[in-house]
């Protein structure tokens, strides 16, 4: 049944614009994103480390990923302590700007976040039991806080979605139920501060800010499973997220886009990234709504290439953040919840007054 | 070849019979106009047949053989293309991006070189190609309902849906959007159908067209037969007048026409008009 509209015209060869290349600046860009993202990094890693040069950091990791071993004092120091706190900066920040980007596309709204389910306000609450529970003496990495917020994160996405459900998980009705559940789990948390004293208070409101200090092993693990399963997938999606955020409800199911399914599918995966990447992290904010919009304004609003680039500039944004951090006020460490705002929203401003075409 | 569309009923929510009991036939290289006022079913009609609304009753059938509604969402969409009214963007995409989403259920992840060239024959069809790299944002309402046309166009498809595509357009606009509409039907023999609200442009461009009213369909046919004070005002509650100008039937208002002449009169001869008044 299939009729050809129009005669598709002739190829002419003196158009240099066929298949791939078409997008050459596109893909140029996520490389380069990609390349600075490594070398951000291998720097990263080099700060910070007493004595150890470059080539050193270099020589170290390729000697622990070869098995040829090297300085053990500095693999100490580099694989214990450096590596997985800017693998897990890497991937947190990738993490929520790819969660940022999925939620501003499927709900149409360039104001929404990883976080306009109320999914940070349920961690956030969930660490606070974990804490007081266990008397508020736990560094952030303590496996029970962990639990604690992922499953208030978890829980907090069901009844969301469970509640939406009963409107085919309409944009508006999602935004609202946000609203309604942060309010919820922030009036929960606020409740439960009331009661405890200085020490876990402190606890608490330090959980809130969001830092890569308390990084391990496991957690790295964890999110790059995650991520190893989760990103596939999502950007196998990425024409149906493009069908939706720029053709609505309407004309992506006559595109032939499942609306409902994918909507329901791609906000369970971007909130379980979120909940994992915050039960580890604490509540860092500003990546996950700013990173896809300083992605969008750079490499346009095409969600094929959007989604991997807003994981490069989030990966970006934490690991510079937390560099930056680390040196302001060594050997004290400002949370990297607290300097990626401050390093980002001067980007992000300058990007605004300048290519602010890519916004509406 | 034909869209056949037998005893459709929709309803949803509160409303149980938004349609009822709606029959209709649109051949390949046809027009077909929906007429009625604003809650009529028109829109209800467009969605169903695309698929975006689920009917309770009734057969929705291509060719007579094909049921659309059994079809899988994405072979539908490479059959029925839908042009919605207007859109509203929260992020820009440039226009031939745009465009390439009509290919949405022809490819995966990356589109084939097939799929660029329907992207642009559509655009070429539209007067879009010199458009292309601009901003979907930076167009004009008239530009950005093309851009939806050739979106619909690049789906490639048999039946082609347009809902009130021309509501918010000015004048030109409308026109050049009717008898582009015409066009494909007639080029690419495609079965289309257009809900419309001017009667006079629906009599100039449309092969039938089909008054609905209350969610049934109280006549079809061509404008010229079916067109009817009685009808007219039955459907929307207003007086009209019927004439004929070069074959095509066109719909006026009502007046009482001896009154209005006797004022026109007035107004061009104010000076009589003053001699009358002043004289004793």
């Amino acid at each position: 049944m299939t009729t050809t509209i129009s005669p598709p015209p002739a190829v002419d060869p003196s158009r240099p614009r066929r298949g791939g290349r078409r997008y050459a600046v596109q893909v140029t860009t996520v490389a380069v994103g990609a390349v600075l993202t490594v070398l951000a990094a291998l720097v990263s890693i080099q700060v910070g480390t007493s004595g150890a040069t470059f080539g050193d950091v270099v020589g170290t990791i390729w000697g622990r990923l070869t098995l040829t071993g090297g300085d053990e004092q500095l693999q100490t120091i580099i694989w214990e302590l450096r590596v997985p706190r800017v693998t897990l900066a890497i991937l947190g920040g990738a993490a929520l700007a790819v969660a940022g980007t999925i939620f501003q596309g499927l709900l149409r709204n360039p104001l929404v976040s990883p976080y306009t389910l109320g999914i940070a306000p349920a961690a956030a609450f969930g660490a606070s039991v974990s804490i007081i529970i266990l008397g508020g003496s736990t560094s952030s990495n303590g496996f029970t806080l962990v639990l604690g917020a992922l499953i208030a994160a978890l829980l907090n996405t069901a009844i969301v979605l469970a509640l939406a459900s009963s409107k085919q998980l309409d944009a508006t009705t999602l935004i609202l139920l946000g609203i309604a559940l942060t309010q919820l789990f922030n009036a929960l948390t606020a409740g439960l501060q009331y009661f405890t004293d200085d020490e876990v208070l402190a606890a608490i409101v330090r959980w809130t800010w969001g830092s890569v200090n308390g990084a391990a092993w496991y957690q790295v693990a964890v999110l790059l499973l995650l991520m190893a399963f989760a990103y596939p997938y999502i950007q196998y999606r990425s024409g149906a997220l493009n069908a939706i955020a720029f053709a609505g409800d309407d004309g992506a199911r006559s595109l032939g886009v499942p609306v409902t399914r994918v909507r329901l599918h791609l906000i369970v995966v971007a909130a379980v990234l979120t909940a994992v990447t915050i039960s580890f992290t604490g509540i860092i904010g500003f990546v996950g709504l700013v990173g896809p919009h300083i992605a969008r304004l750079i490499i346009g609003g095409n969600h094929r290439f959007l989604l991997p680039f807003s994981a490069l500039i989030g990966a970006l944004l934490l690991v510079v953040a937390d560099t930056v951090g680390r040196l302001l006020l060594s050997p004290a460490v400002i949370p990297v919840g607290i300097i990626d705002a401050i390093i980002g929203a001067p980007i992000f401003i300058y990007l605004v007054l300048t290519r602010r075409k890519a916004l509406a | 070849m034909t869209l056949t569309v037998e005893d459709l009923g929709v309803g949803y929510g509160k409303r149980a019979d938004v349609l009822s009991d709606v029959g209709l036939e649109v051949a390949r290289g046809e027009l077909i106009g929906l007429l009625g006022p604003n809650g009529s079913g028109k829109s209800t009609l467009i969605k169903t047949i695309a698929g975006i609304t689920r009917k309770k009753r009734g057969t929705l059938r291509w060719d007579g053989t094909i049921d659309l509604d059994a079809l899988p969402r994405r072979e539908l969409a490479k059959l029925v293309a839908y042009v919605p009214q207007s859109i509203q963007l929260s992020y820009s995409l440039d226009v031939r991006e745009a465009v390439l989403l009509g290919r949405t259920p022809y490819f995966g992840t990356r589109p084939s070189d097939e799929d660029w060239r329907h992207v642009d024959a559509a655009l070429e069809l539209l007067g879009l190609a010199e458009l292309a790299d601009r901003r979907v944002t930076e167009l004009s309402g008239g530009q950005a309902q093309r851009v939806l046309i050739a979106r619909a166009l690049a789906q490639d498809p048999t039946v082609l849906l347009l809902d009130e595509p021309t509501s918010a357009l000015d004048i030109r606009y409308q026109w050049q959007t009717l008898s582009l509409a015409r066009k494909v039907a007639r080029d690419n023999s495609v079965a289309a159908v257009i809900a419309i609200h001017d009667l006079n442009q629906a009599a100039r461009f449309c092969d039938r067209v089909v008054f609905l009213h209350g969610g049934t369909v109280l006549a079809a046919g061509r404008p010229v037969d079916v067109y009817s004070s009685e009808l007219i005002a039955q459907v929307y509650g207003v007086d009209v007048e019927l004439s004929l100008y070069k074959g095509f039937v066109e719909v006026h208002p009502a007046s009482d026409a001896d009154e209005e002449i006797d004022e026109l009169d007035a107004l061009r001869r104010p000076e009589s008009a003053l001699e009358t008044s002043s004289r004793p």
